[in-house]
């Protein structure tokens, strides 16, 4: 009998560490299936389970980046390429590519919330014309807080980015909350055709999606990514529940219709 | 069919059960209760009639046979994950209507939430129930108001009786055990009506859930409600729960992964790695438990509320919250944001 | 006016001599600090009778009836035979002639109890089942004994400022299966005990030594992971005092004895303070006895046959800690050193 709970040895292919706090490790994942915006329980035995959200993937391997805050993601950081961590998974409902087909995409993300757009965002660089344009606003604290610096410079050289820093200055960086640059975003070009992705820390969450409704913004088309304490992943442990919804099957990927009713 | 055995006939059909069925019933734990020279009735696994507790509550629920408060799922070494073993025995469990009702309420979310539990699964398809008939309703009790009163889930019915047990024996499968014993008329019965009656409310859209969960009769919660999580672990149908994992030494990597029950009371249990937490009073923990068991649960799956009326909840509070008032006070607080317009 | 009474004898009837010459006040003993209601129509009618018609509750929990004739003593006492017999007799089984005179003897003081489990939350024992238990054990005696039993170590019944205080205590045992990690044992230890609990892995990590026995872990605990073991447990303190000279707070004798022991150690009492006083009762409070013997010889007269539980701790020594209310108390010539023993109540050191 399949047992969801039961996780699988993997191996560590690259350890990369993006800021003091955070890293990426690139798993392989052997015949692991995974959406963008999905997640995945992290297992190291005798320390414990974790959802991390999955930044990239391919053939065979995960991307997880990752900010050592945790018991387990702590002992994570300790691992390098060669060691094995367990990982079942992917889990939960991810961005809808493919509503996004055709369309001018818009992606407010803060800090870690990059992590679980990258993927999607990745795609739309290599497979040019499936999104109409990729407008990005990233933002993180500070100079120190930057996240995959390399991918960001390919995102740069395609779409329209405004990348941002909360308190700090930086050349290529502007300087203030990404909410204060929602406005620079050309919606009366895009007519009705397009989709915003908002994801980051809860309040960012909640702040950019209120200037998102301020700006006009049909509420159908704003999409968010929740951060709850998923811990089984499988809808049983009830940490993560709301309401009816378990952020683990019907996210962490909502829609903010849903999202904004959505009261812990 | 119906027999009438004495408790010395139960007793050698205990034998003959226990041979293919682990028997578990409540059983009462003398002087092991919250204050001294009180006792605890709870499930354990019993050899005589004489142990089941039958004209009292249990403290806590059955659901401990099936998931058990602490249970060991993997045993782990540096390479594997190896799944714990479970015993090969069949579960007899005596218990009430509103008991068995509740693992029904648990079965939706550990068998068809989202994907099945293999470790609740492998317990559940084990369990056969002999329904223990309540011949009297205690005064926390409200399961005519819940619904859960009555129940067909059950392979035996018992009706204990002074130093006899009737027993009606509704599956088959339990025929043999019964040849030869001194058959009589036995008519289940179920209670019909308990002192407590309480109306669930019905919340009609988001919009009122959402303005009742800002509503000011939670307020008194944060004053009363001291967060121990009590009321959940003598719930007969909360499911949640934490996973832990432990080393047997120091230094090795060879240990177990378990989960423990976990209760939305306690704070923490919505806390995420780095300590953002949702819910930070008691007051909103509370509230998130009570509209579970009367709303969230029935508007996720449709057929009936969690909460089968038990009132295990109620009487192990240590602060004498009951839950019926609580419940009286969202039906006021509905009333209050409907304009008495929407509840039934 | 002119009075010849003997007040020694009075006070040894119970009656304490008043400030207003010719009157006293009766001191109606209440084992266990319990009694039924009902007796209290006969404080009443003593009080509107023969007393100034007040009551006070004494401060060792004896219903005291003042402003009582000297001349009216004898019909007092008749009147309160049968409260003595119903009491002391029927209640608490005590040997003793009921012969309509009162109280044979103030000497071992009236057995005070905190409420105790009867109603407690967070009392461990009968309290007042046991008090009468041991008023059945020192009473009466002329030998004096002040004694309370607290039903937890919160000891709201004063264990620590008695000649003998006896305090219920329990032994936990940790159901680590029930546990959920929950932390609020260590939270209550922490709070309300000795910090004995520790949250390591999602379960609970204890350093029994320091553990007191209060029971607040089961109190707290949502689950009946922890409970109390059947058997009761008890704590005695002994030689705590208040006084004017120097009182002090009793020190731990035994700590986790039976209700057995704790009785047998009450039967000795009498025959210690008799070896102390050599067998000649005067007005000296327990604790001084024990300052008198020394400690060793008191723990060898006091556990004299006393068969110990397996669990039973008993001090090895004892360090006393008076407030010295007069500077250098303790210290004074040689020839006015008290002694205990054989012939010490004769002048002879």
């Amino acid at each position: 009998m399949h047992n969801e709970l039961m996780p699988v040895a993997c191996q560590i292919l690259e350890f990369k560490q993006e800021t003091q706090t955070e890293f990426t490790i690139k798993v392989a994942t052997g015949d692991l299936k995974v959406e963008h915006g999905q997640f995945c329980q992290l297992s190291i035995p005798k320390i414990g389970e974790c959802p991390i959200s999955v930044s990239d993937y391919g053939d065979g391997w995960m991307d997880f980046t990752i900010r050592a805050v945790g018991k387990v993601t702590d002992e994570v950081f300790k691992l390098e390429a060669g060691d094995q961590l367990f990982i079942r998974g992917a889990y939960g409902k991810g961005w809808p590519v493919d509503q996004f087909k055709g369309k001018n995409v818009v992606i407010i993300a803060g800090g870690t919330g990059v992590a679980p757009v990258k993927s999607m965002i990745n795609k739309f660089a290599n497979e040019e014309g499936f999104a109409q344009s990729v407008n990005i606003i990233a933002g993180f604290k500070d100079e120190n807080g930057i996240l995959f610096k390399d991918t960001l410079k390919v995102w740069e050289e395609k779409f329209n980015t405004i990348y941002t820093l909360d308190r700090d200055e930086k050349e290529g960086f502007r300087t203030g909350l990404v909410t204060k640059f929602i406005e620079e975003i050309p919606f009366k070009d895009f007519g009705d055709n397009y989709e915003v992705v908002i994801v980051g820390p809860p309040i960012m969450m909640h702040f950019a999606g209120l200037e998102c409704v301020k700006q006009g913004i049909p509420e159908e088309k704003i999409w968010v990514s929740f951060e709850r304490k998923m811990s089984c992943a499988i809808g049983k442990c009830g940490h993560c529940r709301i309401d009816e919804t378990y952020v683990c099957l019907e996210g962490p990927v909502f829609n903010y219709t849903q999202a904004k009713k959505l009261i812990d | 069919m119906g027999y009438k055995l004495s408790f010395e006939t139960v007793n050698s059909l205990f034998n003959e059960l226990r041979k293919e069925y682990k028997i578990y019933a409540p059983k009462r734990f003398p002087k092991a209760g919250r204050y001294s020279d009180t006792d605890i009735i709870r499930y354990a696994e019993i050899k005589n009639v004489e142990e089941i507790v039958f004209d009292e509550k249990s403290d806590y629920p059955a659901k401990e046979v099936v998931s058990p408060i602490t249970q060991t799922l993997f045993y782990f070494t540096e390479d594997e994950y190896r799944e714990a073993k479970v015993h090969d025995k069949k579960v007899l469990i005596f218990a009430r209507p509103c008991d068995i009702n509740a693992q029904m309420n648990q079965d939706k979310i550990f068998l068809e939430n989202g994907f099945e539990d293999t470790f609740y699964k492998r317990m559940r398809d084990k369990v056969n129930y002999v329904m223990m008939e309540c011949t009297s309703s205690e005064d926390t009790c409200f399961c005519c108001s819940m619904g859960t009163n009555k129940t067909d889930n059950y392979g035996l019915a018992a009706r204990f009786e002074e130093g006899q047990v009737l027993f009606n024996v509704k599956d088959d499968k339990f025929a043999p055990f019964f040849e030869g014993k001194e058959e009589a008329e036995y008519t289940v019965k179920f209670i019909e009506e308990n002192e407590t009656k309480v109306t669930i409310p019905v919340i009609p859209n988001k919009d009122v859930l959402n303005k009742l969960k800002e509503h000011d009769m939670w307020k008194e919660f944060n004053k009363r409600c001291v967060s121990c999580g009590s009321c959940t672990i003598a719930c007969s149908t909360c499911t949640c729960f934490t996973t832990t994992d432990i080393s047997y030494n120091e230094n090795g990597s060879v240990g177990e992964r378990r989960r423990t029950a976990a209760s939305c009371q306690v704070a923490g249990f919505d806390e995420m790695a780095g300590g953002h937490d949702f819910r930070k009073t008691t007051a909103d923990r509370y509230r998130y438990k009570t509209l579970h068991k009367i709303h969230d649960y029935n508007e996720r799956f449709g057929q009936g509320h969690m909460c089968v009326g038990c009132g295990r909840c109620t009487e192990r509070c240590p602060e004498f919250i009951s839950f019926t008032a609580t419940i009286e006070k969202v039906n006021k607080a509905v009333k209050e944001i409907c304009g008495g317009e929407c509840n039934a | 006016m002119n009075h010849d009474i003997d007040v020694k004898a009075t006070r040894i009837n119970c009656f304490r001599q008043s400030k207003v010459a010719g009157e006293f006040m009766l001191q109606l003993r209440v084992p266990g600090s319990i009694i039924d209601a009902k007796h209290l129509t006969s404080v009443q009618h003593i009080a509107e009778t023969w007393g100034d018609g007040t009551f006070h509750i004494g401060m060792r929990h004896t219903l005291n009836i003042p402003g009582i004739k000297y001349e009216n003593i004898p019909a007092v006492n008749e009147y309160i035979n049968n409260y003595i017999k119903e009491v002391e007799v029927v209640e608490c089984d005590v040997e003793m002639e009921t012969c309509g005179k009162g109280y044979p003897t103030i000497g071992a003081r009236n057995i005070m109890a905190c409420i105790g489990n009867s109603h407690c939350i967070k009392a461990n024992v009968n309290t007042h089942e046991l008090a009468k238990k041991i008023e059945k054990e020192v009473f009466p005696s002329h030998y004096h004994i002040k004694t309370t039993v607290a039903g937890c170590p919160n000891d709201c019944a004063k264990a620590h400022f008695n000649d003998f205080g006896v305090i219920g205590i329990a032994k936990m045992e940790y159901d680590r299966d029930r546990c959920i990690g929950c932390g609020a044992c260590v939270e209550a230890c922490s709070h309300h005990a000795t910090r004995v609990l520790s949250l390591v892995n999602g379960k609970i990590e204890k350093d029994t030594c320091c553990c007191v026995g209060c029971g607040e872990c089961v109190l707290a605990c949502p689950t009946s992971a922890w409970t109390r073991n059947e058997k009761k447990f008890y704590r005695i303190m002994i030689g705590g005092r208040t006084g004017k000279q120097y009182p002090r707070m009793g020190k731990m004798f035994a700590n986790w004895v039976t209700e057995d022991v704790v009785l047998a150690i009450f039967r000795n009492w009498p025959k210690f303070s008799a070896w102390a006083l050599d067998y000649k009762p005067v007005y000296l409070h327990g604790g001084h006895l024990i300052d008198r013997a020394g400690y060793i010889k008191f723990k060898e007269l006091i556990l004299e046959g006393v068969e110990l539980n397996p669990e039973a701790q008993i001090a090895e020594r004892i360090y006393w800690q008076e407030d010295e209310k007069r500077a250098n108390i303790n210290v004074k010539p040689i020839a006015k050193h008290n002694s205990a023993g054989p012939g010490s109540q004769d002048g002879r050191h």
